[in-house]
């Protein structure tokens, strides 16, 4: 496209309402500082940062405030393991990974997809209430079987890292559940293993641990499901 | 409305977040909190779930502002970005529709180029003429940028969602976005 043709498409661009390949071509200006482009979307953001206030105003409730301002409580001072940096080199590694191994069209959109993942992986393992809990079989028994940690912080939200898990059909993909003591599995996001094997699943949102009895991932349609409707792989209980 | 003078700025109200003042926080939330709650409610429909979305939105603001530049951007972009695409996200994930791509306004530089801090303001008393312009907008003019913005849709999800062609789409959404920004630049001529 021309810088004429963009014209149009700026706005469109920043609501996200564009098609991925014109908006790829965009970002593609974006990334390599064009001035045109970046005082187009100057100009046209202004329309659409005014957006939000189109919404009628709710006041929250009180107690929200309470929440949001728990935040920034002091965290209790405790040993950490090593499991965060750890874990951060095998995103990272599996990051550059996996970009060199995705097709142009897709691969700034997943890299930008992992990157996402990991900035949001990291932020729940730096937590101080993080809890661990391991899954799969010890040293001594048979390494077939899915292997891996699950992280859950109350203020974060929920981390898993998992290898081993079996392959996937077509048009199939892992859904991660949240299974609470009484009631239906919540669903908590879709994913799929990466070049190595290796799968994660980052859950950004306050999970409070005492809620959850268990955690568990099941293969779903690739859309993903309100509700497993297969028998899950894998069940890791919290407590 | 008080002129832009008379509002606060935003940048001391950052370096205080990038030293972790817990008031910096409670300053943030004061400041956006409602607007924030707003939004998400409006997106998700559900004040429950928003409640939770607030909350990750706050947090999120708290963990990352170290990575936030204040001398290219302003702060309520950010967050309203944030709120955004975490409400469209629940709300795909909730109708199973978590893997569709949706747009990160608050993890792309464009978010950030769009203004300096101190013209916010001036921007939010456009805010006004353009609410005016939006109730002036023709049912599927309102229709299509309600999906787009609220829903996170992109033009072809939305015509499939109408029933209607794409290029029909594509000009009812031109034409809304039209008329917001002449309303806005006829605001900031005022």
């Amino acid at each position: 496209m021309t810088h004429s043709e963009m014209d149009d498409l700026y706005e469109l661009y920043l609501l996200g309402a564009l098609e991925f390949e014109q908006a790829a071509e965009i970002a593609e200006h974006v990334d390599r500082q064009c001035a045109y482009c970046l005082a187009q979307l100057k100009e046209s953001s202004r329309v659409i940062e005014l957006l939000p206030g189109l919404v009628d105003i709710k006041q929250p409730p009180a107690e929200l405030r309470d929440r949001v301002l728990a935040i920034a409580a002091p965290p209790v001072k405790k040993s950490r393991p090593q499991w965060p940096a750890a874990f951060a080199l095998a995103c990272a590694a599996s990051l550059a990974i996996a970009f060199w191994g995705l097709g142009q069209q897709n691969k700034v959109e997943e890299l930008n997809r992992q990157r996402n993942e990991l900035r949001g992986a990291l932020a729940i393992l730096s937590q101080a209430d993080t809890k661990t809990v391991s899954f799969g079989p010890g040293q001594s028994q048979a390494q077939t079987e899915p292997q891996g940690r699950v992280f859950i912080s109350r203020n974060g939200g929920v981390v898993f890292l998992g290898n081993r898990l079996p392959q996937l059909a077509a048009g199939k993909t892992f859904e991660f559940w949240l299974v609470p003591a009484k009631g239906t599995p919540q669903p908590a996001g879709l994913f799929k293993t990466n070049a190595q094997g290796i799968a994660v699943n980052v859950l950004a949102k306050s999970v409070n641990p005492a809620d959850y009895a268990a955690v568990a991932v099941s293969i779903e349609p690739a859309t993903g499901s309100k509700q497993p409707t297969t028998t899950p792989i894998l069940i890791v209980p919290l407590a | 409305m008080p002129s832009s003078e008379d509002k606060p700025s935003d940048a001391p109200l950052i370096a205080k977040l990038k030293e972790r003042d817990p008031e910096a926080l409670a300053a943030a939330y004061s400041r956006y909190g409602t607007l924030t709650y707003s939004l998400i409610v409006r997106i998700t429909r559900d004040s429950a779930v928003a409640e939770d979305l607030v909350q990750e939105v706050f947090l999120r603001l708290w963990n990352r502002i170290q990575d936030f530049d204040d001398t290219r951007g302003s702060l309520n972009v950010w967050v309203l970005a944030i709120a955004r695409n975490m409400a469209i996200d629940y709300i795909r994930s909730s109708h199973s529709r978590f893997t569709a791509k949706t747009r990160s306004l608050d993890q792309t530089d464009f978010a950030s180029i769009s203004y300096k801090a101190n013209e916010v303001d001036n921007t939010l008393d456009n805010s006004k003429a353009v609410r005016e312009a939006f109730t002036n907008l023709n049912p599927n003019q309102r229709k299509v940028l309600e999906l787009a913005y609220f829903e996170g849709f992109s033009q072809s999800e939305i015509a499939l969602r109408l029933e209607e062609p794409l290029g029909t789409v594509k000009s009812w959404m031109r034409s809304a976005l039209t008329r917001l920004r002449t309303a806005m630049q006829e605001g900031r001529s005022k």
